[in-house]
C-alpha cells in the first residue's frame, strides 16, 4: 500500500482549475519530485494534502485512511509535515521555540519540547542561532528553519515546497545531501516540489509532472527526461518543431 | 539577582495584604483601583497579547459579572462573594458560544465584533427593566471597601499566576504560535480552536470576577459604568504601555498609570478621553512594544556583545501582531 | 400593509445615507486594509459642527457640505500622513496596531467633541416637514439626505473611475504590488484615500445632522454600522456596500418599529454576527481562497 495516495482531486479558485482530477501516490522509502511550469497547481496540491484546502472532489489517503474533512492540525498529527514555498517563520519567537511548536505533539511539557527542538535545530545547522528571534534570520537560515519545524513533527511524510528556491548552487548541493540523509531520521517518504532540474534528476526516485492542474507524466527521472509531453509543457512545443 | 526579585515580591505581597488594614478611605480606594486595573490588564493581555486576538470589548464580561452579582444578591440575598463567583463562572460559560462565533473572525473583524458585543450588552442592560433599565440597580451599601479590595487582589493575583503559567507552558507557546501565524501553527499540529477558546474563556472569567467586585465597590450598577468604555480603554492603554504579550507588562502599565488616570478623571473629565486616546496613539508610534520589552532590550544590549540578541519566550515577547 | 411600505421607505431612505458612510469607510479599508475605528467619530463631529453652526447662525447644513467635506479630507490626510505612516514597521505589518491606533484616535476625537461641543445632544431642526403620499409619510429631511447621498456616491464613483488618482486608488486596493510596479505613488494614494474616506464620512455626518440627534460619544455605533454594511455586502465590492446598506437600513427600520429604538441600535451588530456566521465573505464578496 502506498504511504500517501491522492485520488482524483480537483480544486478550483473561482473559475480557474488549479487541480484537475489529479491522482498520484507516494511510496515508503521514496523521494518523489513534483515538477511542472509555474501555476501548474503544485502548491495547491500540497495545500490539499496538508488540509488547508478542502477539495470538492477526490480524496487523500494516508496509510489507506482517508484524510477527507480532517483539520490541518489533525493531519499534522497523523504524520504529514510540510514546508512553505514562501517561508513563514514565527518572527517574534526564538528559533528553538519555532521548532518546539511542532515538537509539542510528541512532548507533554514545554521543556521536553524545547529539548527535542534544540536537537533538531543543531541537526539543520542553526545551532548558533538557536535563541535568536526567527525574524532576524536570513533567507537561507529561514529555509532551514522551515524544514526544522516540519521535522519536529516526526512526520512519516515530509512535503518540501521549493526548498531550493533562493539558494546558491553550493547551498543547493548541501540541501540535497541533507534531504538524502533524512530517511535515517525516520522519515518514511519525501515529496518535493522543485524547479531545479539537475537536483530533481539526481535525488528523485520518481517524478510526477503537472501542467495546468493535470498530471501529464509520471516515471523515473530517465523516463521523464525524454518524455515529449513534458518537454512540450516546459518549452511550449515538441522538440522536433523547435 | 533572582533572590532580590523574590524578596521584593514577598515584601510587596506582605504590603498588599496588611497595609490596607491601616490606611484611610482615599488611599484604599486608590489601591483598589490599581489592583483592579492590574487584573483587567492581565485579562486583556491573554487573549489580545498572547493569542493575538485583539479584543476591544472585554468590558462586556466585566459588565456581565457586575450585573450578575447585583441581580443575584438582590434576588437571593446570598453573600456577594458567592454571587460574584457565579458571575465569573457565567462569563466563562458564555465565553464558549461567544468565542466559538467570534474567534472565527480574524483581526479587525474580531476586534469590532467584540466592540459591538460590549455595545450590545450595554444596550440590552439599559432596555431590560428586570435589570433596572437605564437607571440601574441599587445594592445595599457595605460597611467597608476592604472585602472588595481583597477579592480584587485575589483575582488579580490569580490572573498574574495564570499568566505566569501561560508564559512557561506548552499552552502559552501554542497561543503565541497562533498569534504569529495561525495557519502555519495548524499545520504544525496546534489545535487552534481549542487553544483560542481556552484563552478566551480565561480572558472572560477574569473581568467577570472583577466586575462582581466592582458592583460592590459602587453599590450601584448601571449600564454606562458597568460597561464602561473608559475602563475598557484604560485597561487597553495600560497593557500596551507596559508591554502587551509580556508577563510583567500589564502589572507595570497598570501600576504606573492608575494614579495618573484617576487624578486625570477626577480633575479633568472633559480632557480625559482626549488625553487617553491621544496617549494610546502616541504610544503606538513611539513605544509600540511597551516599557517592559524596551527595558529588557536595553539590559540585554548591555550584557551581550552582539546587538539584537534573541528574546526567549518568558522574558519579553512583544506585540499583538498577526500577519 | 401600509406600515410595511412605510417601513420599507424608512429603510430605503436610511440605507442611502448609511451607504455613503460605508463607502467612505470602504475606501480606506480597501486601499490600506486599515479599519478606521475613528470613522464614526468623524461623522459625529461633522454633524455636531453643523448643529452648532445652525444654532448660532442658522446656516443650512447643505451649504456647509463642501466645508465639512474639505475639513474631513484634511483631517483624514493628516491622520494617514502624520500618524499611521509613522507606525514602526516591526509592528505595523499587521492590522492590529493600525486598528489600535484608530481606536485611540476614536476616543481622542470623542473627547475633543465633548470638549468643543459639550455633552448635550444636538440636532438641526431643518426641514422638519414630511411629504404625504397617501398613508405613507416621507420625511423631507430624510428624503433630502437620501438624494444628496446618492449624488455624492455617484460623484465618488465617477471620481474613482475616471480620474487618474481615482484609478490609482482602485489599483492599489486591488493589488498593491502591481500598482507599485506601474509607478503608483503608494504614499500619495494612501494619503488621498484616507482623506477621501474621511471627507465622505464628514459628508455623511453633515447629511445626517438634520436627521438624527447627536452626542459626541455616538461615534462608535456609526463605525460599527459602517463596518457591518461592508461585512454584510462583502469586502471589496462597491455594489456590495450599497446592498449591505440597504439590508441594514431595512433591518434598522423594522427593528426600530417592532422592538424599540434602543434595541434597533443593536441591529447592525446582530446582523453582522449573523452574516459572519452564515456567509463570512458577505453577500457579494470575493470568496477567500
Amino acid at each position: 500500500m502506498p504511504l500517501l495516495e491522492v485520488r482524483n482531486v480537483s480544486f478550483a479558485f473561482g473559475g480557474v482549475k488549479a487541480l484537475d482530477d489529479v491522482s498520484l501516490s507516494v511510496n515508503e522509502g521514496e523521494i518523489l519530485s513534483i515538477i511542472g511550469p509555474n501555476g501548474a497547481g503544485k502548491t495547491t496540491l500540497f495545500n490539499v494534502i496538508s488540509g488547508l484546502l478542502r477539495p470538492p472532489q477526490g480524496e487523500v489517503l494516508l496509510d489507506g485512511q482517508t484524510l477527507k474533512g480532517r483539520a490541518p492540525h489533525r493531519i499534522a498529527r497523523l504524520g504529514i509535515g510540510r514546508t512553505n514555498q514562501i517561508v513563514r517563520p514565527f518572527g517574534r519567537l526564538s528559533v528553538v521555540d519555532n521548532v518546539a511548536v511542532g515538537a509539542l505533539i510528541h512532548e507533554r511539557s514545554l521543556r521536553g519540547a524545547r529539548a527535542a527542538a534544540r536537537e533538531i535545530v543543531e541537526f539543520v545547522g542553526l545551532g548558533a542561532l538557536a535563541d535568536r528571534n526567527a525574524g532576524t534570520l536570513t533567507l537561507t537560515q529561514r529555509k532551514r528553519l522551515e524544514v526544522a519545524r516540519a521535522l519536529a513533527l516526526k512526520p512519516r511524510l515530509l512535503l518540501l515546497d521549493e526548498v531550493m528556491a533562493g539558494l546558491t548552487p553550493a547551498e543547493m548541493d548541501t540541501m540535497a545531501e541533507f534531504i538524502l540523509a533524512l530517511p535515517k531520521r525516520g522519515i518514511a517518504a519525501i515529496a518535493g516540489i522543485e524547479h531545479v532540474m539537475r537536483l530533481v534528476m539526481r535525488i528523485s526516485h520518481r517524478i510526477v509532472v503537472l501542467d495546468y492542474g493535470q498530471k501529464i507524466a509520471e516515471g523515473t527521472p530517465a523516463e521523464i527526461r525524454s518524455d515529449p509531453r513534458v518537454i512540450e509543457a516546459y518549452l511550449g512545443a515538441p522538440l522536433e518543431v523547435l | 539577582m533572582k533572590i532580590a526579585g523574590w524578596i521584593g515580591a514577598a515584601t510587596a505581597l506582605v504590603l498588599l495584604l496588611f497595609v490596607p488594614l491601616h490606611i484611610n478611605g482615599y488611599w484604599l480606594n486608590l489601591l483598589y483601583q490599581t489592583v483592579l486595573y492590574v487584573g483587567l490588564a492581565y485579562g486583556f493581555n491573554i487573549i489580545s497579547g498572547y493569542a493575538g486576538y485583539f479584543s476591544f470589548g472585554q468590558i462586556a464580561f466585566f459588565g456581565i459579572g457586575a450585573y450578575t452579582t447585583g441581580a443575584l444578591v438582590l434576588a437571593t440575598h446570598w453573600d456577594w462573594t458567592i454571587c460574584a463567583l457565579i458571575g465569573g463562572v457565567l462569563c466563562g460559560v458564555l465565553a464558549v458560544p461567544i468565542g466559538a462565533v467570534m474567534l472565527r473572525l480574524r483581526g479587525p473583524f474580531f476586534a469590532i465584533g467584540m466592540l459591538g458585543l460590549a455595545q450590545t450588552a450595554r444596550v440590552l442592560a439599559s432596555s431590560s427593566s428586570a435589570l433596572g433599565g437605564g437607571s440601574g440597580m441599587y445594592l445595599p451599601p457595605g460597611s467597608s471597601l476592604l472585602p472588595v479590595y481583597y477579592w480584587t487582589l485575589a483575582v488579580a493575583g490569580g490572573a498574574f499566576a495564570i499568566t505566569w503559567w501561560i508564559d512557561h507552558s506548552a499552552f502559552g507557546l501554542r497561543l503565541q504560535a497562533i498569534r504569529e501565524d495561525e495557519a502555519i501553527a495548524a499545520t504544525l499540529g496546534v489545535s487552534t480552536t481549542r487553544a483560542k477558546v481556552s484563552a478566551f474563556i480565561i480572558s472572560a472569567i477574569i473581568p467577570g470576577l472583577l466586575g462582581g467586585g466592582y458592583a460592590w465597590f459602587l453599590t450601584y450598577i448601571e449600564p454606562t459604568s458597568a460597561f464602561s468604555a473608559r475602563v475598557d480603554l484604560q485597561s487597553i492603554v495600560m497593557t500596551i504601555l507596559g508591554g502587551i504579550g509580556t508577563l510583567w507588562g500589564p502589572l507595570v502599565g497598570a501600576v504606573l498609570m492608575t494614579q495618573v488616570s484617576e487624578a486625570l478623571w477626577a480633575n479633568f473629565p472633559q480632557a480625559y478621553l482626549m488625553i487617553f486616546g491621544g496617549l494610546l496613539v502616541v504610544l503606538l508610534i513611539v513605544l509600540p512594544r511597551g516599557i517592559v520589552p524596551a527595558i529588557a532590550t536595553r539590559m540585554q544590549k548591555r550584557t551581550t556583545p552582539s546587538a539584537g540578541g534573541g528574546m526567549v519566550m518568558g522574558s519579553a515577547q512583544p506585540g499583538p501582531e498577526r500577519t | 400593509m401600509d406600515t410595511v411600505v412605510q417601513l420599507i421607505v424608512n429603510g430605503l431612505l436610511l440605507g442611502g445615507v448609511l451607504a455613503l458612510s460605508a463607502l467612505g469607510f470602504n475606501i480606506i479599508f480597501g486601499v490600506m486594509r486599515v479599519v478606521n475605528l475613528a470613522h464614526g467619530d468623524l461623522v459625529v463631529i461633522a454633524a455636531l459642527t453643523c448643529a452648532m453652526a445652525y444654532a448660532h447662525w442658522h446656516i443650512n447644513p447643505l451649504l456647509l457640505l463642501p466645508f465639512t467635506a474639505l475639513g474631513g479630507f484634511v483631517i483624514g490626510a493628516c491622520i494617514q500622513r502624520f500618524l499611521l505612516r509613522r507606525l514602526p514597521a516591526e509592528i505595523a505589518s499587521g492590522e492590529a496596531s493600525s486598528l489600535t491606533l484608530t481606536f485611540g484616535l476614536s476616543y481622542f476625537l470623542a473627547g475633543l467633541g465633548l470638549w468643543i461641543f459639550g455633552g448635550q445632544i444636538r440636532s438641526v431642526p431643518y426641514l422638519t416637514g414630511a411629504i404625504q403620499l397617501g398613508a405613507i409619510s416621507i420625511p423631507q429631511a430624510r428624503l433630502l439626505a437620501f438624494v444628496a447621498a446618492i449624488v455624492i456616491a455617484g460623484l465618488l464613483g465617477v471620481f474613482l473611475r475616471y480620474t487618474s488618482i481615482g484609478r490609482a486608488i482602485r489599483a492599489t486596493s486591488m493589488n498593491l504590488d502591481g500598482a507599485l510596479a506601474c509607478g503608483v505613488d503608494a504614499d500619495l494614494v494612501r494619503t488621498v484615500s484616507f482623506g477621501l474616506g474621511s471627507a465622505v464620512a464628514a459628508a455623511a455626518g453633515t447629511l445626517l445632522s438634520y436627521v438624527y440627534t447627536f452626542n459626541p460619544q455616538d461615534g462608535i455605533p456609526f463605525t460599527i454600522s459602517a463596518f457591518a454594511v461592508i461585512a454584510i455586502g462583502g469586502l471589496g465590492s462597491y455594489t456590495g456596500a450599497l446592498l449591505g446598506a440597504l439590508v441594514l437600513g431595512f433591518a434598522q427600520a423594522f427593528a426600530s418599529y417592532y422592538a424599540g429604538s434602543t434595541l434597533a441600535d443593536a441591529a447592525p451588530y446582530v446582523l453582522f454576527v449573523l452574516v459572519m456566521l452564515v456567509l463570512p465573505q458577505g453577500l457579494l464578496g470575493r470568496r477567500a481562497s
